[in-house]
């Protein structure tokens, strides 16, 4: 912790960065901060708490935050594959931001705790599944203890495969059910860090081709653009599921586009921001099996 | 408010024996927006179109839908009517109720329906359309012809001829390229300098001609009909305008172990030197590289180590001090001639490629490659065209010719034919025959692949007339055996081990693209394939062109060529030059991409999906003029049209005019009550 | 025959749809195709004279690759039982690589759209070159049969009258029986309600 502490303290202090982007302790668990004076550094944290990707935060038309200056972002492995995702897509300039890595053994399924939890298969969110970053390695430098594997938790592999399982009839009822409750509030768009268009496209009028009012017509719509958007782009941070104030279980659709981009493309989203994603690249001999 | 126009064609009877073409326009005036509906006998004729004209003035038309055929037919015929009539042709589309529809259907009902469903589709799209003019960009009528082998100079020559200037720029010191080298050519067996010299000579005196020699692209800007071409001229320490090619400094010059290039490292040159007897331009340069001079200054020696070649030189033109130096030409259009090289299989291979450590090649002086062979072959070799052999500068009475070194062998990374070698591997068994007769000349070869007008005739002549032992099967090793060369060999027609004791052995190694292809076809926004030939835009239909317009390819840079194939490829790119010098302005079609600067956030998913690199970035600014970030910009003269560009912006920024989503939109919702 | 006898297909619709999941089912297609490849293939049918199934409209696009999802989801939504994709073979792109761009957004779109339960077999992605006459036919025959088979795609065009279920809104993802059972990585207990639904306390059940 203190190791975190004064490297941004360091960083803040030579005026290498104006502002240090982290975690700090809130009311109600951890919560995303933004230090701009050495003094305040004593105020980050990371624990398993520290779920927010802070990559979100980089956006650059974000300008109240731009404003801030050259800032400092502390970044898990999920974090590092976002701010990858912002280079690879000319948001950002590398030397224009500084990343202090953090070596992250998973985080909480249910972080508004007050004090961090041990990590279990019961209690690890079911976003670090699979995850195999304990150390980023795209950073300028890296704080904390080497870490263990998360802890083994409810397979979302198995779950997009009980759903794959079903006939499309009973994956379309299921998603009725669950798109019915979606209100198009767009937190899901606003917590993910690579969904970082100017206008969206759900905002578009001329022509409107995604149906606003939440039915589920509307909300098939949004849900189908929405991952198609991030399909080969989404970090799998998890950070939508988490923002959705009615439970959409998204992260089953993002798990799913990453199984088929890795099946059909070989792609996992990589650190690398000279890995070019997978749509908008193509190869002469890629699979056409369901093409007659 | 739309007024759109309906015009419904009979076809004769092709549309109207299964479409109601009444019931049609009946429906359709019924349609929101449509305040004319019509049908008529035979719309493309000159009544019919005189119909829609009429239609148009009298009803102030903002838009014309036609239902009559494919607009592959007759959407020019129409926007033409239209165009004449005052309207915008763009606003004009065609319904087609012919192929899709009347041709295709049986069931009058049900081929009526899907006539006024079809309408309907494009009436709304055509509610969408807005008002296009025909792109005009000015065209600089001067070309730039990159190599100057024998493709670049024929390129030059035809444009030359046709009346407009030419940049011809080559990276050595002399034009004339692989062929200058070439001792007898097939299927002729004429002398190469013979027929190429004249050339040369007629291209560096071409008032037309601008010739840059030792020089190369150093960076390619713009686009079609305005390029903007940076040329490095790499410095020659030998004043151009002050040389009078007496040839003085290089009888002076005292390093004279250096490789020569020309003879394909056969024979011996100065540091200050000319390629060959007929260079053109008749004028050394100095290879820094080599020179004693520069070696010495590279090692920092206070005083220069040598200086001889000036202290000859009468005219003072050596210059042992210039730099390299830039110049900018302003260009129409770009033919790229490089060429090719040999697969060096004796060298370290470049990534994806394996050498042939067991044919002995760079080891054994007696093995040779195919240019080595012509030298030797050549008036103008290192031999004076007597047939001795490298090493002891014997006469070789059996020499032994592998085919497919490289080629057609997944293997060594290389899958494609070369496409020279028999030929040429029949010509050098003739030159050997011919030069040595009772010398004994075996091939080793795959298949004999011999396509050409005169070539079979050819091949079979050294086979039958000059005695040439064809050996089909591969040769697995070649090495030194006392002063023999010896090569073991299959035979696979009659199943059996060939061991051949040669003299000399010559390898027909692979044809590859000129190092440094890559960072050329990226300065032109030019793709190569795996093995880094050059992309041409369609294989069949545009075989000279590449997708970046006003970009054509001549000769081996392609794909392996010959001399006829190369030199026909360079007329083609001439024509095609000449086609677009034509005219004072390029004519494109307006459908083309547009970006919305506003809601662009510059991530360039566009620019990585275009397929001719017509997207630029463009600086976006703030209110005090701060660069505040970049957005995309499609350069209309540029862009091709596809939409893929389109479909892939996230926000759906960019918009094809002709194609908009508002036309797609309108399309698609149109169909909501079929 | 006159248009007016025709009005399930021509004149506006039942709005309940009635009827149209009879035997004389006829799918309604939206086709979109390239304006090189298959639009000319098309043409091509027709000079052929090679006769075919009516219930396909088509839509013309310069390339594939201007073919972006959205099209086909809105023509679900507009009333299309079945959706055609078509354009060039590869290699043979007017633009030499639309299709290419294509055949990845598709592969990626078809599986998305197969996820959240949208039958694949309502789809159709082909390639139709311009001399292709005879396969266009075939594609068109072969998807308006497939997608008869399956029936008017009234689940999806019904979406945005379907009253939200009158289910606990809150209530969680329902593992069909069995299919994760037995697992230590997901306890029958409904982990996944307990570690998603925001009030914590959802019922699997």
């Amino acid at each position: 912790m203190s190791e975190l502490q004064d490297t941004a303290r360091r960083l803040l202090d030579e005026g290498l960065v104006q502002v240090v982007i982290g975690w700090e302790e809130g009311p109600r668990g951890a919560r995303p901060v933004f230090v701009t004076s050495a003094a305040d550094c004593e105020r980050l944290i990371f624990d398993a708490r520290c779920v927010h990707n802070l990559a979100t935060f980089l956006n650059p038309r974000r300008s109240q935050i731009t404003a801030l200056g050259k800032a400092a972002v502390v970044v898990k492995g999920c974090d590092a594959k976002a701010v990858a995702g912002l280079l690879r897509e000319a948001q950002l300039e590398r030397a224009g931001i500084v990343l202090i890595g953090v070596r992250c053994g998973g985080v909480a399924g249910e972080p508004a705790t007050l004090a961090p939890p041990a990590l279990s298969a019961e209690t690890v969110s079911a976003r670090c599944w699979g995850c195999d970053v304990r150390e980023p390695e795209s950073v300028d430098m890296l704080v904390g203890e080497a870490q263990p594997e998360p802890p083994v938790t409810a397979d979302l592999d198995e779950r997009v495969a009980a759903l794959d399982a079903l006939s499309p009839a009973e994956r379309f009822a299921f998603w009725t059910k669950e798109l019915s409750r979606c209100t198009q509030c767009y937190a899901c768009r606003q917590a993910c860090p690579l969904c970082c268009c100017e206008r969206c496209i759900v905002e578009k009028t001329e022509p409107q081709w995604i149906e606003t009012s939440p039915h589920p017509r509307g909300n098939f719509a949004w849900h189908l653009t929405r991952a198609q958007h991030l399909a080969g782009r989404c970090v799998g941070c998890g950070e939508c599921e988490r923002a959705c104030p009615v439970g959409i279980p998204l992260g089953l659709i993002n798990r799913k586009l990453q199984q088929v981009v890795y099946e059909l493309y070989g792609y996992t989203v990589s650190e690398d921001p000279a890995v070019p994603a997978p749509i908008g690249a193509y190869a002469t001999d890629d699979t056409q099996d369901f093409i007659e | 408010m739309s007024r759109i126009g309906v015009f419904i064609c009979h076809c004769g009877e092709n549309i109207a024996r299964t479409v109601d073409c009444g019931a049609v326009a009946e429906a359709l005036r019924e349609h929101p927006g449509v305040v004319v509906a019509e049908d008529y006998k035979y719309m493309c004729s000159d009544p019919g179109q005189q119909l829609i004209k009429k239609a148009i003035a009298d009803n102030d038309l903002t838009g014309v839908v036609v239902c009559a055929c494919s607009p592959h037919m007759h959407e020019k015929t129409f926007r033409r009517a239209a165009a004449q009539a005052g309207l915008n042709p763009f606003v004009v589309e065609m319904a087609n109720i012919r192929e899709h529809c009347s041709w295709i259907h049986d069931d009058r009902g049900e081929a009526t329906a899907k006539a006024i469903d079809t309408a309907r589709t494009i009436v709304e799209k055509v509610k969408h359309n807005k008002p296009l003019q025909t792109i005009r960009i000015p065209v600089t009528k001067r070309a730039l012809v990159i190599g100057g082998g024998i493709a670049g100079i024929q390129a030059a020559l035809d444009i030359a001829d046709g009346g407009h200037e030419v940049v011809l720029v080559e990276k050595e010191a002399s034009i004339g390229g692989h062929m200058s080298q070439l001792s007898e050519t097939f299927p002729t067996l004429d002398c190469s300098q013979c027929i190429l010299t004249p050339r040369m000579v007629e291209a560096y005196q071409h008032p037309r001609i601008k010739l840059y020699t030792w020089s190369e692209v150093e960076k390619v800007d713009g686009y079609i009909g305005n390029f903007s071409v940076t040329i490095r001229r790499k410095a020659r320490s030998v004043d151009e305008d002050l040389c009078n090619g007496c040839g003085d400094c290089q009888a002076a010059c005292p390093s004279r172990r250096i490789d020569s290039e020309f003879d394909a490292g056969l024979s011996r040159r100065p540091a200050i030197y000319t390629p060959f007897p007929q260079a053109v331009p008749n004028m050394p340069v100095l290879d820094r590289e080599h020179c004693t001079l520069f070696k010495g200054r590279r090692k920092g020696l206070a005083k220069d180590a040598c200086g001889k070649c000036k202290e000859t030189c009468l005219k003072g033109a050596i210059d042992y001090d210039g730099q390299d130096t830039f110049v900018t030409e302003e260009i129409g259009a770009i033919v790229v001639a490089t060429g090719f090289q040999l697969y060096d299989i004796g060298r370290e291979q470049p990534a994806g490629l394996k050498g042939y450590g067991e044919y002995g090649y760079g080891e054994v002086p007696d093995v040779i490659d195919g240019l080595q062979f012509e030298r030797l072959a050549s008036a103008s070799g290192p031999t004076g065209g007597e047939m001795l052999r490298p090493s002891d500068g014997a006469e070789p009475k059996t020499v032994v010719f592998v085919k497919c070194v490289g080629s057609r062998d997944p293997e060594k990374g290389m899958s494609y034919c070369s496409k020279i070698c028999c030929m040429y591997t029949a010509k050098h068994t003739m030159l050997y025959k011919h030069k040595v007769h009772d010398g004994r000349a075996v091939v080793f070869y795959m298949d004999i692949r011999a396509a050409g007008k005169g070539y079979d005739e050819f091949s079979r002549r050294a086979i039958e007339e000059d005695g040439a032992e064809y050996i089909r099967g591969r040769v697995s090793r070649i090495f030194r055996d006392g002063d023999k060369v010896k090569v073991w060999g299959y035979d696979t027609l009659s199943h059996r081990q060939v061991v051949v004791d040669a003299d000399m052995v010559v390898l027909a190694t692979a044809v590859r693209p000129q190092p440094g292809i890559g960072e050329l076809a990226q300065k032109l926004s030019v793709s190569y394939d795996q093995d880094g030939f050059l992309n041409e835009a369609h294989p069949k239909l545009r075989p000279v062109e590449t997708n970046t317009a006003g970009v054509y390819l001549a000769g081996a840079c392609q794909a392996p060529r010959d001399i006829p194939e190369s030199v026909a490829m360079a007329g083609a790119t001439a024509a095609k030059v000449l086609g677009l010098f034509s005219a004072d302005e390029l004519e494109r079609d307006p459908s083309v991409a547009l970006v919305d600067e506003r809601t662009c956030i510059g991530c360039f998913n566009c620019e990585h999906v275009c397929p001719y690199g017509a997207i630029e970035h463009r600086d976006v600014c703030d209110m005090e003029g701060h660069v505040c970030g970049h957005v995309a910009y499609v350069n209309p003269g540029v862009c091709q049209g596809c939409g893929t560009c389109v479909a892939v912006c996230p926000s759906k920024s960019v918009e094809l005019a002709g194609f908009t989503d508002d036309q797609v939109y309108a399309e698609i919702n149109a169909l909501a009550g079929w | 025959m006159s248009v007016v006898n025709q009005p399930q297909r021509s004149g506006e619709r039942a709005p309940d749809d009635s009827g149209r999941a009879t035997a004389e089912f006829e799918p309604r297609i939206t086709a979109f195709v390239c304006n090189w490849c298959t639009y000319t293939g098309a043409d091509l049918a027709g000079t052929s004279r090679l006769h075919m199934a009516s219930n396909v409209r088509i839509i013309r696009l310069p390339c594939t690759g201007r073919i972006d999802h959205v099209f086909i989801v809105k023509a679900f939504e507009r009333g299309a039982d079945g959706v055609i994709v078509s354009g060039c073979h590869p290699a043979d792109c007017h633009y030499t690589a639309g299709n290419y761009h294509a055949r990845r957004r598709f592969g990626v779109f078809r599986e998305l759209l197969s996820f959240l339960g949208v039958d694949p077999e309502r789809l159709t992605f082909s390639w139709v070159s311009a001399s292709e006459g005879g396969k266009w036919a075939d594609v068109v025959n072969e998807t308006i049969e497939r997608v008869r088979r399956l029936g008017p795609f009234d689940s999806y065009h019904g979406l945005a009258g379907a009253a939200t279920p009158a289910d606990d809104p809150f209530a969680r993802f329902e593992m069909p029986a069995g299919a994760t059972g037995g697992t230590a990585a997901a306890p029958a207990d409904g982990h996944d309600a307990a570690s998603q639904a925001p009030s914590g306390t959802g019922d699997a059940s």
